[in-house]
């Protein structure tokens, strides 16, 4: 039973940080867009993800703001809407499966927060950036 | 037994509700409540969801997008359930009437009949860290999410119970 159990843990682990085929595929694109902005483009990069995730910066509002203010600087645990008060759900795959799960919802927020966030929509390397960097969490 | 059954159904949906209807809608709840109240589209009248629909990129100074076909859905759910389709609801009833037919109000805060209601607040209520905004219903009114606004369920952080 316990080597049983073991075999199926390990699988799971090795592909803990790798994501689902709509989401690689969705990666796979964005990577061609960011060859075509530079030729030197190798891979996306979670560390340059981080910097961008945890920078503050005036955002839309004219106010200074991360994606830590409303994602809190650990993603495992549970964010708040700074401006709402609305409790949001980790957004560490690790704990809450359902995120970068949906190429559609992963879209409509990277459009959104970067906006508020950054007051312009993020470049494939930015994008791409930004999905390493919470895929590995 | 069958059209005494439908006869009750008939004369409680024709019936004079309390509050206003509850969202069932599970592409509003997902859409719009991920980010604050999943505000009961009762609460505003038809014209003024369509104003609101019309600018999701500047949504009260938030990026809101979403895909055009979204956008349409929602609207749809929004002016088929407004406040001024769903008079037979008490809120709805009283917010439509409070607004004035040339204004178009997209806060409904700023609706006439919501001013009233709030208007002995004092600023320090609303603007504490466990409420932050008037727009955070469910933070005093505890069954908000039910389409229930009594006075008796309001529960305010830090002041409890509210008596008018």
């Amino acid at each position: 039973m316990k080597k049983r159990v073991l075999f199926l843990l390990v699988p799971l682990s090795v592909f803990a940080s790798s994501f689902n085929p709509q989401m690689q595929g969705y990666i796979d694109n964005l990577k061609v867009e960011a060859k075509k902005n530079n030729p030197n483009f190798v891979d996306f990069s979670a560390k340059r993800g981080e910097q961008i995730f945890t920078t503050s910066h005036i955002g839309k509002r004219g106010e200074p703001i991360s994606c830590t203010s409303c994602h809190s600087p650990n993603l495992k645990n549970k964010g708040k809407n700074v401006h709402t008060n609305k409790v949001l759900e980790p957004l560490a795959p690790s704990v809450n499966t359902k995120r970068l799960s949906e190429v559609k919802n992963v879209k409509k927020w990277l459009r959104r927060n970067f906006n508020d966030v950054y007051k312009k929509e993020g470049t494939a390397l930015q994008k791409g950036d930004v999905l390493y960097f919470i895929n590995s969490k | 037994m069958k059209k005494i059954i439908s006869t009750i159904l008939l004369i409680a949906s024709i019936s004079y509700a309390s509050g206003v209807k509850p969202v069932d809608n599970k592409l509003y709840t997902d859409e719009c409540a991920s980010c604050h109240f999943g505000f009961q589209p009762g609460l505003l009248p038809a014209r003024s969801w369509v104003k609101l629909m019309g600018n999701l990129e500047n949504h009260f100074q938030d990026d809101a997008s979403l895909e055009s076909k979204d956008v349409e859905t929602l609207t749809q759910y929004l002016v088929q359930n407004s406040s001024d389709h769903a008079m037979n609801y008490k809120r709805s009833k009283k917010i439509t009437n409070s607004i004035s037919r040339n204004s178009t109000p997209i806060r409904i805060s700023q609706t006439p009949y919501f001013k009233k209601k709030h208007r002995e607040l004092r600023k320090s209520m609303i603007t504490q860290k466990e409420i932050k905004s008037i727009s955070n219903c469910a933070a005093c009114h505890r069954t908000a999410s039910e389409g229930v606004y009594s006075e008796r369920y309001i529960n305010i952080p830090n002041y409890g119970r509210w008596d008018d």
